[in-house]
């Protein structure tokens, strides 16, 4: 795999990496964003555990339950990268609001210690820096030639939000919490696919 | 129906079945899962139980698709089956002709029930190359397990135990082989591995393998043994052919050990120095010296100390008797000063210590080597003390007018004017002979000693000495009593009557007059001694 330099404009002092270590970066930031979401989960899981007697009810409520996502290993590694891509900057996108409302909500009530706040601001800076490493990752595979540049478009994340803007809001603290450490996970494992898939000969 | 009992104890009735419960599930791999129940009472008829299932995004009751591959009373859901990231309500009903019972739901994540096998291929080698024994362990991922699509991300723990020992547990993280080091020959271990997929839970133990680290150490150290033995004969020999043969211990010795040549100083003579008499020592050493020119203090108050070699000295004159005192105080002093330099390493040390223990450097380094060219001036044998006619009075120790001689260089021991602004050290001090509670004996013709310890004792006493300040006692000839008081911080803060100073060599008259610019009045007044050494300015 040829790997070229990041600094486009010749700037000096700029440090070349690799294209197989920017995806580690990621998939490092990815997997403590999911140990967080966990951790956070478990914690509202004993202090607020929710109605267990729902025979009927399956789904969370997701508001990301509209976006298409492989639900195994097999699938995932079917569908083209551009296509696995899309979906991790869509899940990323679909969360940056949710979680920073999640974030002023528990900073306002006190009867959540200290701990869980801050970690609950950990978890919203953490989307919105993975978005950026992961943007950083789809403009290297592109101009690598790896990918196609047709995804340059998801960079606005306006043009997503507009369509599920408001779904969000309907759901509660815990579900919340349940839908996005579900999601941080299907986010790190596709992370990890697409990384073993284009860059194979390191560490997979 | 009922249940009839009969003597053979045979129940005959049926019923229908009894609940079942669900048990559990697991994910060995992240991409299948099974679960298990178990059954309640059949009722004792024959009972058939199904498992049926619900699923996020998917409409509909479904059956279980394996109920064989996992075993008895299991259901195995395969890849197609398998999703990941949506929940599964199950329940499991038995059913038999009379009737059928339903379990509770189970509704599960999967991700919740991953947990793997463990590793497999544990090889364990005991590796006893030099210079330690160690053991090379590896072993494999548990089968299925695809660490290779960077689908799931294994962790490893291993964990070995010492016959007669506890376990001890080791992190490998993601990597398949560990040396171990810490482990001793001759020892049997047992090995175990176990794996963690992701944030699941961790696998059982692997089975346990058994290694024993050879002693192949004794082998080895059998040759070291011969090596030194077959070293030392001829060592023993040759130290008993020098016992035997004196003269050759002798020459060897000389060759080996050589003695060590006596110091050598240029124009001196050492055994002058083992008569012991200071005034040859100095002169031997010092005589030599060419020092610079004196450069006199101008000041405002000066004060000269009288030093003088002139043999005609008439005892019974009381002032001169009395500066001969002086003279002879300042002398030793001076020459005891000397001698301090002379036993420090270097001039530079001596400059530096009082330099760095006392902030009016200049003063002392320019005492010094203005007493070292008085010394020069002087003869040796004037140092002899002659006090025997000098009567000894209490005034005269106190009183300390110097006139200057005009062939003689001198020393001005007063403390500057801004300098005593400063802090009030000493140029001159006593030694301390002895306290006592609240008195203390100075005295000063005591033949101070060269000697470290002096030296340290008198920069100490400088640095000392403006804080701490004794009343006068009692002055006599040669002692002169203090009563040592709690000390002020500084001269003019307390207005307290308690104040003394270090009473120096020449203790003065109890009031200073002008030259007192820099005390407290009240000081003055009240009649103490202060710290300059005896210069009453009139």
């Amino acid at each position: 795999m040829k790997a070229a330099s990041i600094c486009t404009n010749g700037q000096t002092g700029c440090h070349f990496i690799s294209l197989a270590n920017l995806f580690d970066r990621v998939i490092q930031h990815s997997a403590r964003m999911h140990g967080i979401s966990n951790d956070l989960h478990s914690e509202f899981e004993l202090y607020f555990l929710p109605s267990k007697n729902q025979i009927g009810r399956v789904s969370h409520n997701c508001h990301t339950s509209t976006i298409l996502t492989p639900n195994g290993k097999e699938n995932a590694q079917r569908i083209a990268r551009e296509e696995l891509t899309e979906v991790i900057l869509k899940l990323l996108v679909a969360w940056r609001d949710p979680l920073w409302h999640f974030h002023q909500d528990m900073a306002q009530h006190h009867e959540f210690n200290n701990f869980s706040s801050n970690k609950s601001l950990e978890m919203s800076d953490m989307v919105h820096e993975l978005r950026k490493g992961v943007q950083k990752v789809v403009e290297k595979m592109q101009m690598l030639g790896i990918i196609s540049p047709s995804i340059g478009n998801l960079g606005t994340p306006e043009a997503l939000l507009t369509s599920d803007s408001a779904e969000w809001r309907l759901m509660n603290d815990y579900d919340l919490l349940y839908c996005f450490r579900r999601d941080s996970n299907k986010i790190q494992h596709y992370l990890k696919i697409l990384k073993c898939r284009i860059v194979p000969e390191h560490g997979c | 129906m009922l249940c009839v009992l009969s003597a053979a104890g045979v129940c005959s009735s049926t019923s229908a079945p009894g609940r079942p419960s669900l048990l559990g599930c697991r994910s060995p791999e992240k991409e299948t899962f099974s679960c298990w129940w178990e059954p309640g009472s059949d009722g004792g008829l024959p009972t058939e139980y199904r498992l049926f299932y619900m699923r996020e995004n998917l409409r509909g009751v479904h059956e279980c698709p394996d109920y064989v591959s996992a075993g008895k009373n299991s259901c195995f859901f395969d890849k197609e089956h398998t999703s990941i990231w949506a929940e599964y309500n199950l329940r499991v009903v038995a059913t038999n002709a009379l009737g059928n019972a339903s379990s509770d739901f189970l509704i599960n994540d999967v991700m919740k029930y991953v947990k793997p096998y463990p590793p497999v291929n544990v090889t364990v080698l005991a590796n006893s190359s030099t210079p330690s024994a160690y053991l090379q362990i590896q072993w494999k991922s548990p089968p299925n397990v695809d660490v290779k699509s960077g689908w799931v991300t294994a962790n490893y723990e291993l964990r070995i135990k010492q016959n007669g020992k506890e376990w001890k547990n080791v992190e490998t993280g993601a990597q398949n082989v560990l040396n171990l080091y810490s482990v001793d020959p001759g020892a049997s271990y047992m090995v175990q591995v176990r794996c963690k997929l992701d944030h699941g839970n961790w696998s059982e133990w692997s089975n346990t393998t058994f290694v024993k680290i050879p002693k192949h150490h004794q082998i080895e150290n059998r040759f070291w043994i011969l090596v030194f033995a077959s070293a030392l004969i001829p060592l023993l020999a040759t130290i008993c052919i020098l016992v035997l043969k004196r003269k050759l211990l002798l020459s060897l010795k000389q060759w080996f050990l050589p003695p060590v040549p006596g110091p050598l100083i240029r124009g001196v003579d050492v055994q002058l120095f083992k008569s012991g008499r200071p005034e040859d020592v100095v002169n031997a050493l010092i005589g030599n010296q060419n020092f610079p020119p004196m450069m006199p203090w101008t000041d405002q108050v000066e004060e000269y100390l009288l030093v003088s070699d002139s043999d005609a000295r008439q005892l019974t004159d009381p002032y001169k008797c009395h500066k001969k005192k002086e003279n002879f105080i300042i002398e030793l002093h001076l020459e005891s000063k000397i001698q301090h330099r002379e036993s420090t390493p270097g001039q530079n040390a001596w400059e530096k210590a009082e330099e760095s223990k006392d902030e009016t450097g200049d003063l002392e380094s320019s005492d010094v080597s203005q007493s070292e060219s008085n010394l020069s001036n002087m003869e040796p044998t004037k140092l002899l003390i002659e006090e025997q006619g000098c009567p000894s009075t209490e005034k005269a120790a106190l009183t300390n007018v110097i006139q200057p001689l005009a062939n003689t260089t001198y020393v001005d021991f007063q403390q500057r004017e801004n300098f005593w602004d400063n802090s009030p050290t000493q140029a001159e001090y006593s030694r301390v002979k002895e306290v006592n509670g609240e008195t203390i004996l100075i005295l000063n013709n005591e033949n101070i000693l060269p000697g470290s310890d002096v030296q340290e004792q008198e920069v100490n006493g400088e640095v000392k000495a403006p804080d701490d300040y004794s009343r006068v006692k009692e002055v006599n000839s040669d002692l002169v009593l203090l009563q040592k008081h709690d000390s002020a911080d500084s001269y003019c803060k307390k207005k307290e009557d308690h104040y003394t100073e270090w009473i120096s060599q020449r203790p003065t008259t109890p009031h200073e007059g002008e030259h007192s610019k820099g005390l407290c009045s009240e000081m003055v007044e009240s009649g103490y001694v202060d710290s300059v050494p005896g210069f009453s300015i009139k």
